[in-house]
């Protein structure tokens, strides 16, 4: 009752704020000038700042939401279904006319800080510039020298699908006020590989975007950081105490993971999260990765102590599967369709067969993750590289829905998930409708 | 998403190969097909019965519930590809015991093993049920291929000491 | 009693070729190529056939190089039937087996009926294949004799070569040198064959010929085949076996899919495939989607609401009407005067659900005409039997059209019924183009030749000492022979005619007095689906039926099932066995039960919960009897009904065992066939169709399912009889009669569930 009623609270104080917002107009605040100066001659970028720049580019996964034609890289980007509706990431090659061939420096290093287009309109904060702030003045030039010397393509940006008012970029200012509380830009010499850590985390990486909760009206909530979220169909998982991991995070578990995309204990890579470390951290060296390790666990997501006993748990459950008469038909479907490659047995986890009782997808609140695993199946260049799991698409919703039982019930000791059957039938038709 | 207007390229035992067909083909019927090697089976069609087992990156994986989109980068090995001669332990052993009776799944039987033996070296009968236990054998040669696996095991080891 | 031998005898009566001993062509041993070929030849490669051959009958030549080339014309499933077939002539003809190449022949009337099935190939082959090598031996000797200048009795065969003192000649030499001797069918009769005590090859271990290329992936099977410019094909199956005809199909969808190239009604005048529609596509993948996307009406024919409880019901029905059926001649058919006035009477009903083959290998076929041939490429147990349907679908004579022989991957009888080649034929026809068929999985169970369900009512009659005085065996199913080949439906003693098929097994060897057989036809199955005949075909269920019974028998009488049994075991009158097959009748039944109670340690104490139960069978057929028992332990979970079997214990008496390894991987094989159908696999009717039609729901055993398996041979020098399907026929019952002994739960119908068991146990 108690909680119910702070929401409704809540909600009734952001729904007046905006309002407040809207009606007051915040001329002052919100109004941004466009940013007339010319910008940088290539020339006068070097080399290094360049290769800097697409390690940066890479980290901070500008490819992966700017392209949707791997032809035309930066030139714009599929669109980002959110809860208020579709937004197309806009095209930044240096092509004068359709992207950002006419930005300056400052113009560019604005947009990574406020979040405002050079024309001073106010962009939607599904461009991560809440975290970008934390850049340092050399990272958004490094950035800045290596966009402007990508190949230009004309191609005009796509049109967002945001309903009215939502589509009034100025009410962003509203958004702004409310929610956007830039970090400085931390220019500072970083002593510690934590530190270091933090400032990838936070800044560039955004690992946040996807990982912290969001309030009503999509802001990270700030005191829930890395608590996991909803993204794109599947679940981020928790990083930090929540993490539903039953073996927890050691910080080489997390470097194997975003160094190779697998770890032996925490499966593979899949769905969202593979291009992040594929085609995002893949250009960061060692030591960065080291250092996201080494700040990630200082969360609260890391209990090495737990993992043997965890890992030993997860073997005996392997042993106790079986295909005989008795089994339910989800453990008998699971024993003759996936355990051939995630049965493990011996001292331990085999280092390329998942142990499906460690990974996380089995401890979500939604069966989410393991579906879409199940039903699109993982490539060879996502999760670990070479290896692909099958797409079961070709068994029913009931069958699947079974395994997915089987495996929470004698996997986990969470409640059952729900509404199995329809799940697996609704995941099926939207992988479907993106094909 | 794999683009359709990009080929998708992977290799089928070392050769290059490079295709436009549609990119939720299976990979099964590509390497039958298009690639023109027939050792790999179809039994099912669902990912249940195993005789359609290649390698991808050397671990078995079903091709008949494989996109070729997913293997795109990768590298496939069918039963043609796993030895020349039938000189893989894995075969030897299938010899000397005689497993095959007709035989259609034992070209699954042989991918699947290999991927087992990687992963247990010294495999015991559940440890062999477990990880088998997804590729029928309609003639139902199981003991002999509980037999052959550690008879594989066992000829790799000889190998592995003696070379 | 008219039996199945007595009409295989005429339809295929190998003997009475005339052998014709001369030189003769060169005989072509096809590789196998990449593309559609000739016939299937073992070891494969390109061998350079020499040009002067000694072909001494149809069924072998000797090349220059002395290499002997047999000529098989059973189906490869499994069984290295070749190996097993070639190994009677190798031996007699004195080869060594290195020597030896096999070639499995394409249809041609001259191979006279093709058919693998019934576990006949090694016992119907032995007399001929003995005699033809023995010939072989003898005409080489002759000529080899000549050569060497010296006395033909003076001279023996040994490794391929002809020997006199310390001289010889090789066979390939002799064959060079010309040779011609012709051998007329008494001669060949009359031609001695070689002393057990001299045999070098029958009884000793080998490794099959098929087994190589089964390792490496190079096998061919139907599936395989490929022809330059085919296209194509998967069929959408109308809702019913029988009478659903075609009213609308709509491919606008089906247009949708990259590669699709167009829909076919097809119109069968043979009625094999009415109401199939077939997706045509450049690929197979365009042709398997295509098919999900059209969209065909039909109007369903009179089945499509045919449960399993109806079918079951309909039998149940048929047995209660006294009239109905054949009665088998058992010489003293007259039980009913013995059950008027009968002391004790037992009576009890078995039944058994519909089982797939779920051979692994899809139904397929390939078909095109080529040079005013029409020739089909696809892997097939009976040519004969599908040959003039193929002729009549397609209107042309028989003469024209060749079944080209692959390896089938699993026949398990499937593939005796060819009607899968029809569909191909039609569609190649349709479209002057050759056609690629191949059936999904989900097709190929909806449409299987299923191995019907059936119910069976025996019935015991006791004297007062409990003497077994009389007994019947009503059986109803749908009857496979009857559908695919009634000319092989012999008459019963009242002149109606059964299908031998589904009733063997009834006919026992125990001698119980007056005794009755009835089969009866259950019509709503045959007209629902097509019955197959399945591994180990009547008896699989039959024997199920009887010897659970005996087993219900025995402990209503308060004897042990194992004596029980033996005592009615007499081995006198009809039950005596007779020359060739079935010497020692009874006795050796007997004989096997006895040693597999001793080697399962049949009375000895078990913890709780474990139960040992024996089961005994004399195979497929009286006139071949393969006598076969089984002990099974098992161990039943009160709690949860579920049932482990620990293990199974075998011995079998098949005579002589030409190819011991292979004898044990088909006994092998077909005990583990014996539990899954027991245990593990089952389907039902509803709407007409089977409900079951992949691996999610349809489970046959599996490794981890699989006991250890203690299987022996008796020693036995008498002729070789089957091999392939007996051991099947006793583990079904063995488990169900552990079961009770474990757990007090009586099972009467399988596959037994766990449920099932659970309701049977009693508080
Ligand atoms: S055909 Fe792929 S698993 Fe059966
Ligand atoms: S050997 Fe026939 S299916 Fe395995």
């Amino acid at each position: 009752m108690r909680g119910n009623h702070r929401n409704t609270r809540n909600a009734l104080f952001v729904v007046a704020a905006v309002s407040a917002a809207v009606a007051a107009g915040f001329v002052g605040y919100g109004w941004k000038p466009e940013i007339l100066d010319a910008p940088s001659p290539t020339g006068a970028f070097t080399q290094e700042l360049v290769a800097r720049g697409e390690v940066l580019a890479g980290a901070g996964y500008c490819g992966v939401c700017h392209t949707s034609d791997p032809a035309k890289p930066y030139a714009g980007g599929r669109g980002l279904v959110t809860q208020f509706g579709t937004i197309f990431p806009t095209n930044i090659t240096p092509d004068p006319a359709t992207g950002m061939g006419s930005w300056s420096r400052s113009a560019f290093a604005r947009a990574m800080r406020e979040g405002v287009s050079r024309d001073g309109s106010h962009l939607f904060p599904a461009f991560p510039y809440d975290h970008f702030a934390l850049l340092s003045d050399e990272d958004i030039d490094a950035l800045y020298a290596y966009f402007m010397t990508r190949t230009p393509v004309r191609q005009v940006n796509q049109d967002n699908t945001l309903p009215f008012p939502l589509s009034i970029r100025f009410l962003q200012t509203g958004w702004k006020l409310l929610f956007f509380r830039p970090p400085e830009p931390e220019n500072a010499i970083l002593q510690t590989a934590e530190a270091r850590g933090r400032y990838l985390v936070d800044g560039i990486a955004h690992c946040g975007a996807c990982h912290t909760p969001r309030n009503a009206l999509g802001a990270e909530i700030a005191w829930r950081a890395m608590d996991g979220a909803d993204i794109d169909g599947w679940t981020a998982p928790a990083l930090n105490g929540n993490t539903p991991s039953p073996t927890g995070w050691s910080t080489s578990d997390f470097y194997n993971y975003l160094r190779t995309g697998s770890s032996r204990l925490h499966g593979t890579a899949a769905g969202p999260m593979s291009p992040v470390v594929h085609q995002g951290l893949a250009k960061l060296p060692d030591d960065d990765i080291q250092a996201i390790s080494q700040y990630l666990v200082t969360f609260g997501g890391g209990s090495s102590a737990l993992q043997e006993a965890a890992e030993q748990r997860s073997l005996e459950q392997d042993a106790a599967q079986s295909a005989s008469p008795l089994a339910t038909l989800g453990e008998r479907l699971y024993v003759t369709a996936c355990a051939t490659c995630h049965f493990n047995a011996g001292e331990e986890v085999a280092d390329a067969r998942p142990a499906l009782g460690l990974n996380s997808a089995l401890s979500l609140e939604k069966p989410d993750n393991l579906l879409h695993a199940v039903l699109e199946g993982v490539s060879a260049e996502d999760g670990k590289p070479g290896v692909a799991m099958p797409a079961f698409r070709t068994m029913t919703d009931r069958d699947l829905a079974e395994i997915a039982k089987y495996l929470r019930s004698t996997r986990t000791d969470l409640p059952p998930w729900t509404d199995l059957e329809e799940r697996v039938a609704r995941i099926r038709s939207a992988g479907a409708a993106h094909d | 998403m794999t683009n359709v207007q990009n080929p998708i390229s992977f290799s089928v035992n070392g050769k290059p190969v490079s295709t436009r067909e549609a990119a939720d083909t299976p990979l099964l019927w590509f390497i039958r097909d298009n690639v023109g090697l027939t050792g790999t089976k179809f039994g099912c069609g669902i990912g249940m019965c195993g005789a359609c087992t290649v390698h991808v990156g050397g671990r078995a994986l079903r091709s008949c519930v494989t996109p070729i989109s997913a293997v795109d980068g990768g590298e496939v090995t069918t039963i043609e590809g796993l030895s020349s001669n039938a000189s893989h332990p894995v075969q030897k052993a299938w010899s000397e015991m005689q497993v095959p009776q007709c035989g259609y799944c034992q070209s699954g039987q042989i991918m699947q093993a290999v991927t087992l033996l990687s992963d247990f070296p010294e495999p015991t009968d559940e440890i062999i049920d477990a990880v088998m236990a997804g590729n029928l054998c309609r003639c139902m040669t199981y003991p002999r291929i509980r037999a052959a696996v550690k008879r594989a095991a066992a000829i790799a080891k000889e190998a592995q000491t003696h070379g | 009693m008219a039996r199945i031998g007595d009409v295989r005898h005429s339809a295929g009566n190998l003997t009475r070729r005339s052998f014709l001993i001369a030189a003769s062509g060169a005989v072509a041993a096809f590789g196998f190529a990449n593309y559609a070929s000739g016939s299937m030849a073992l070891p494969s490669g390109d061998e350079i056939v020499p040009e002067k051959t000694f072909e001494p009958t149809i069924w072998y030549s000797i090349d220059g190089n002395g290499v002997v080339e047999v000529n098989i014309i059973r189906a490869e499933m499994g069984q290295h039937v070749g190996t097993s077939l070639a190994r009677i002539i190798a031996d007699e003809l004195e080869v060594s087996w290195d020597q030896v190449r096999i070639t499995h022949v394409d249809s041609a009337a001259k191979w006279g009926l093709m058919v693998t099935g019934g576990s006949w190939s090694v016992s119907q082959t032995w007399p001929i294949f003995s005699k033809a090598g023995a010939a072989g031996r003898q005409a080489l000797i002759e000529r080899g004799a000549e050569l060497l200048g010296v006395p033909e009795a003076e001279c023996r065969a040994r490794e391929g070569k002809v020997v006199s003192g310390d001289r010889s000649i090789d066979y390939g030499t002799i064959v060079k040198s010309g040779i011609v001797r012709t051998y007329t069918s008494d001669q060949l009769a009359a031609m001695p064959t070689k002393p057990v005590e001299e045999r070098r090859l029958i009884g000793r271990p080998v490794r099959a010929l098929d087994i190589p290329p089964k390792i490496d992936g190079s096998a061919r099977y139907g599936i395989d085949a490929r022809i330059e410019g085919m296209v194509y094909a998967r069929p959408v199956l109308p809702p019913t076996r029988y009478g659903s005809k075609v009213v609308t199909v709509d491919d606008s969808d089906a247009r949708g899919v990259k590669g699709y190239i167009r829909s076919i009604v097809l119109d069968d005048s043979t009625d094999t495939v009415p109401g199939w529609v077939m997706a045509i596509g450049e690929t197979y993948v365009a042709a398997m989607r295509a098919a999900d996307q059209l969209r065909v009406t039909w109007n369903a024919g009179p089945t499509n609401e045919v449960s399993e409880k109806d079918l079951q019901d309909h039998g149940a029905a048929l047995i209660a009407e006294g009239k109905v059926g054949s009665i088998l001649d058992t010489g003293n058919t007259n039980t009913e005067a013995v059950f008027g006035r009968a002391e004790h009477i037992i009576e009890r009903t078995y039944t058994n659900a519909t089982a797939l083959h779920f051979q692994l290998e899809p139904t397929n076929a390939l078909a095109f005409e080529k040079d005013g041939i029409f020739e089909i490429h696809t892997g097939n147990q009976w040519q004969s039997l599908i040959l003039p349907t193929l002729a009549k679908a397609l209107s042309r004579p028989e003469e024209t059209v060749v079944l080209k022989t692959y390896m089938l991957g699993g026949g398990f009888g499937r593939r005796l019924n060819g009607d899968y080649a029809v569909p191909a034929a039609l569609t190649a026809k349709a479209l002057n183009a050759p056609v690629k068929m191949i059936l999904t999985r989900e097709d190929d169970c909806r449409f299987d030749s299923v191995r019907s369900p059936a119910v069976q009512t025996l019935r015991m009659a006791l004297d007062p000492n409990k003497k077994v005085v009389a007994m019947e065996h009503h059986a109803a199913a749908g009857w496979p022979t009857e559908v695919l080949a009634p000319f092989f439906m012999p008459k019963g003693a009242n002149g109606i005619p059964f299908d031998p098929f589904s009733i063997n097994g009834a006919d026992h060897w125990y001698e119980v007095g007056a005794q009755k057989v009835r089969a009866i036809s259950n019509d709503l199955a045959r007209a629902t689906f097509r019955p197959g005949w399945l591994r180990s075909v009547g008896p699989g269920w039959t024997n199920w039926a009887l010897e659970s019974f005996m087993d219900e028998a025995a402990h209503d009488v308060g004897a042990d099932p194992v004596e029980f049994r033996i005592g009615l075991l007499k081995g006198t009158g009809r039950n005596a066995g007779s020359a060739p097959n079935s010497v020692g009748g009874a006795l050796r039944q007997a004989n096997v039960l006895r040693t597999v109670a001793e080697r399962a340690g049949w009375g000895n104490p078990l913890p709780d919960g474990h139960g040992l139960g024996v089961a005994t069978s004399f195979g497929q057929e009286r006139e071949m009897p393969t006598w076969v028992a089984c002990v099974a332990h098992v161990s039943v979970d009160r709690a949860t009904g579920n049932v482990k079997v620990e293990r199974l214990t075998s011995v079998i008496d098949a005579g002589t065992i030409v190819d011991p390894g292979g004898a044990l991987a088909q006994a092998e094989g077909a005990t583990l066939w014996g539990a899954s159908l027991a245990l593990f696999e089952g389907t039902r009717f509803e709407n007409g169709q089977v409900a079951d039609r992949n691996l999610d729901t349809y489970t046959p055993l599996r490794i981890a399912d699989t006991p250890p398996l203690d299987i022996s041979f008796v020693d036995s020098r008498e002729a070789p009889t089957g091999l392939g399907e007996p051991p099947t026929t006793v583990v079904g019952p063995a488990i169900a009669n552990a079961i009770f002994a474990a757990s007090g739960a009586r099972l009467r119908h399988i596959p037994i569930t766990a449920e099932a068991v659970k309701e049977a146990i009693q508080p």
